[in-house]
């Protein structure tokens, strides 16, 4: 089918006004917070399940590939679409759709954003526990997808720790409901493996998460260090002191005097590090933490261990955390971060192999992480204007993530795959593992029409693929 | 004699695998063979699917019923190896046939606590409680299962070894396979070894009992609890029948919720502060343990399941969880439902989350009439929100998944001669 006919098709079932195709609307969505781009065929804005339904049934019978997309605030290329493909954008299925208090779960569409879940709960004394960096823009849908994170997963865990149930239509465009509001499943918790599964088994056009309930006190600490080793042996000091923050994120003393220039948080600017502590709970153990805490930083050789007097100084810390990556946007037309993760006694020698890892390329490299779970999000500057040094960014990514996994690690926290790293799948994985995975996808996506050339390194489809038909979805594969 | 009709020796054949000492006759004739690595449960698989032969992969067998369609009995006792452990890391790898008392056991020496407290951790295992995705009163505190499972290595049902996840505390690396396996029943692949997060263990615990007149009272008193600033580590229900269960001097036919808290003595005081009146009595120490070793074990508290012969499947036990709003509703099916069969019901649960959990000593010799009555009337009563899995029973799941054409697709994926097949997706 040629694409003017496939867009005419989608504005039937969508809408007039609910599909893109001039050049100069496709160009916002051929990116997103990542490195990586392309230019979608077609963008559609569904407003409903039917018409998701619909676009599945079109894009099956057609043969090209489909891609759904949140608020494009991913950073392993998960919403880019393939090559020909159509992105189906859920900008219009925003709404949340019921707050069930006495339950403590919310039933939303996919295009509700992070933050604005919580900010409909707070007066109920709720609020919805993933806090991605990105919360203000990213959406439930993506996060769902990407199983994403933040800093408060510490205690309470990723997306998909907070997802009980969820409508997906799968590519036929069949409508199949998985889970519920109660705490366990019937049946395979296929709730449990659609989250994360980045968008290549199903669409999810409904999601039941859980509410929880706002703790009675917050205790942010921010411990200063003079130098990061110090700083790195601290966080599994709190943790094999019994305690468990909220969050417990470090910054390296450069990235803290970029924030601090551009946020002025109140970071010290002498500092070889920091450290941002939140305990959450009843007054009484907060309080109690939080002095166990100053003591455990105080023997790791703190310099100083500050605590925020209120809410705005607490909201000044998050702020400088929550939006390093943009003011490190000042110091470098572009930067590429990395998402890997290792056992967190291991945060003090991963954090020499960093610095190592910088000078043999001649990279800046700043460090600005959730340590208490040992996901690290290197950030590498660079100039994407100059090839030469995009291919040596990478390229020192690439080492950073070996040494992560050679280490007992992983290659993502709570990026995921993507575009990004699906050539590094096998550091983690033996081909039978993949085997596996990929006669999963292909239960329920054989045809590969959703999301393809995603999260399987690109040898394994391949190899799935050969002897197939070429139609414009497989051949899509091989991007 | 396989199913397509060659004769062949099974246990023969099994011997040459594992070796001749880890394969036995002792079930009713059929084989049992002890695996003693994730490629010999490779290679067993392989074999049964070449010859059509089914396989049940067996831990403790407490939360499944002998099969009688095995043409093989897989036991999962050899792979007990410790992968990784470095308790500052709070993590912990180990083979699936490790017990659950073996594994507290190695944590509790530095402190740590391994959070899912399943019935007889002397006999469950860790491939066992994560097939039928057991859980205990610490369900409550500290998640499910699958919300520390953080990495799984299984056979699957053809024969190929794969893995989920690995061995750091967070990794979204490759599909969520360690979901897909909890509560599968063994359905889809044997569990050779899983990774798990660990949680400081609490330097002190109190239990709080409040008991009430009628189950409604209960639960509005469980609700005060949720809505309080309140975290406690378990927040347990127990009905009068259990109790006496439990405690058959107990006379006493009251309902019931145990609330246990860890903290400092100042976090204790605020509990008692909170809950004020309600309290009837505190427990602390050796009778604090025994208390929930009791609640855990429920039905076999007195710890005859422990000596239960092997052999003997255990009682059966239903459990139901439903959004907490609808626990009264279930409580009072169940009520009405099961005098009118003449069965008294012991019940407990983890009313925080929604779930209970009810025995009856007559299940066993009912039928599965009964089943159907009461998912009848349950679901008339609470529509579908209602998840209902049977540990003890050929079927874990008496109402039929609302997803079972996806559920399908999976077993087709990683099973698709249905090689296991001591439960039926039916």
């Amino acid at each position: 089918m040629r694409i003017s006919a496939v867009v005419e098709q989608l504005r039937k079932i969508a809408g007039r006004d609910a599909v893109l195709d001039r050049p100069e609307d496709l160009m916002l969505y051929e990116y997103d917070a990542g490195v990586r781009k392309r230019t979608p065929a077609a963008v559609v804005f569904p407003q409903n399940t039917e018409h998701v339904s619909q676009i599945m049934k079109l894009a099956s019978s057609a043969g090209f590939p489909v891609v759904a997309r949140g608020a494009g605030t991913g950073l392993s290329g998960g919403s880019i679409s393939p090559e020909g493909g159509v992105v189906i954008a859920f900008a219009r299925m925003n709404r949340i759709l019921e707050v069930d208090a006495e339950n403590m779960r919310a039933v939303v569409q996919p295009g509700v954003v992070n933050q604005t879940l919580s900010d409909n709960v707070a007066h109920l004394g709720l609020y919805f526990a993933p806090d991605p960096s990105s919360q203000k823009a990213c959406t439930i849908g993506g996060n769902v997808a990407e199983n994403s994170g933040g800093p408060h997963t510490l205690a309470s865990g990723v997306t998909v720790n907070h997802v009980t149930g969820m409508t997906v239509v799968m590519p036929s465009g069949e409508v199949v409901r998985l889970g519920g509001k109660a705490a366990e499943s019937n049946g395979y918790d296929l709730t449990g493996f659609f989250v994360g599964s980045e968008g290549t088994v199903g669409v999810v056009t409904e999601i039941i998460v859980k509410l929880l309930r706002r703790p009675e006190r917050v205790a942010t600490l921010l411990a200063i260090f003079e130098t990061i080793d110090d700083g790195a042996r601290t966080v599994s000091a709190i943790t094999a002191a019994g305690i468990t923050p909220a969050a417990l994120e470090m910054l390296d003393g450069w990235t803290l005097r970029a924030v601090e220039a551009a946020c002025h948080a109140g970071y010290p600017l002498d500092a070889g590090a920091v450290l941002l502590i939140e305990l959450e709970g009843l007054a009484e153990q907060v309080e109690e933490q939080a002095e166990a805490v100053r003591e455990v930083c105080v023997q790791q050789r703190a310099r100083e261990v500050r605590r925020a007097k209120d809410e705005t100084e607490r909201a000044l810390l998050w702020k400088g955390r929550k939006n390093a990556f943009a003011a490190l946007g000042r110091l470098a037309p572009s930067y590429y971060s990395q998402d890997g993760v290792v056992p967190r006694t291991r945060i003090p020698a991963v954090l020499e192999f960093i610095g190592g890892v910088a000078k043999k390329y001649g990279l800046r490299i700043g460090n600005i992480f959730h340590a208490g779970d040992g996901n690290l999000h290197p950030l590498i500057l660079f100039d994407p204007r100059d090839p030469k040094q995009l291919e040596l960014v990478q390229q020192a990514g690439r080492d950073i993530l070996e040494y992560c996994v050679s280490v007992g690690g992983s290659i993502t926290g709570e990026h995921g795959v993507g575009l990004e790293k699906r050539d590094l799948m096998p550091l983690l994985f033996t081909d039978e593992d993949l085997d596996v995975m990929l006669s999963l996808r292909n239960a329920f996506n054989a045809a590969g029409v959703l999301n393809p050339g995603k999260l399987f390194p690109t040898t394994r489809v391949c190899a799935e693929t050969r002897g197939a038909s070429l139609n414009p979805v497989l051949q899509a594969e091989g991007m | 004699m396989s199913a397509t009709g060659v004769s062949i020796d099974v246990t023969r054949e099994l011997r040459a695998i594992c070796g001749e000492e880890y394969v036995s006759e002792e079930t009713a004739g059929t084989p049992v063979v002890k695996p003693g690595s994730a490629e010999e449960v490779a290679t067993v698989l392989q074999f049964a699917n070449m010859h059509g032969l089914g396989v049940v992969p067996e831990g403790g067998m407490t939360a499944q019923s002998f099969a009688a369609q095995a043409s093989i009995v897989l036991q999962t006792s050899r792979l007990a190896q410790v992968e990784h452990y470095d308790h500052a890391d709070l993590t912990v790898g180990v083979g699936a046939g490790t017990t659950v008392a073996q594994l507290n056991a190695m944590v509790g020496a530095d402190h740590l606590l391994f959070a899912c407290d399943p019935l007889l951790p002397e006999r469950a295992t860790v491939g066992g409680i994560l097939a039928s995705a057991s859980h205990g009163p610490l369900r409550h505190g500290y998640g499910a299962l699958r919300d520390f499972c953080i990495g799984i290595r299984f056979v699957t049902g053809e024969g190929r070894r794969a893995k989920g996840g690995g061995r750091v505390v967070k990794n979204v690396a490759g599909y969520d396979l360690m979901k897909l396996l909890i509560g599968s029943y063994g359905t889809l692949g044997v569990i050779t070894s899983a990774s798990f997060k660990l949680f400081p263990a609490p330097r002190q615990t109190r239990t709080f009992l409040a008991e009430f007149k009628t189950a409604k009272e209960a639960l509005e008193f469980r609700d005060r609890v949720v809505r309080s600033p309140l975290a406690p580590i378990c927040l347990e229900l127990v009905s009068p029948i259990a109790r006496k269960m439990m405690r058959p001097e107990m006379a006493s036919d009251a309902w019931v919720i145990c609330v246990r808290a860890a903290g400092s003595d100042a976090v204790l005081a605020r509990y008692r502060k909170e809950l004020g009146m309600a309290i009837n009595r505190e427990v602390a120490g050796e009778s604090e343990v025994t208390m929930w070793r009791a609640i855990e074990n429920f039905p076999y508290s007195a710890g005859d399941g422990t000596t239960a012969r092997a052999g003997e499947n255990l009682m059966r036990r239903i459990h139901i969880t439903v959004p907490p709003r609808d626990l009264l509703a279930v409580i009072e099916v169940m009520n009405r439902v099961m005098p009118s069969l003449q069965i008294d019901f012991g019940c407990i649960g983890h009313v925080g989350i929604g779930h209970l959990q009810f025995v009856a000593q007559q299940f066993n010799h009912v039928g599965t009439g009964i089943t159907s009555g009461l998912t009848d009337a349950l679901r008339s009563e609470v529509g579908d929100k209602a998840t209902v899995k049977m540990d003890g029973a050929a079927n874990p799941w008496p109402i039929t998944p609302a997803n079972l054409a996806s559920m399908r697709a999976v077993k087709q994926a990683l099973d698709p001669n249905n090689v296991l097949r001591g439960r039926e997706i039916s």
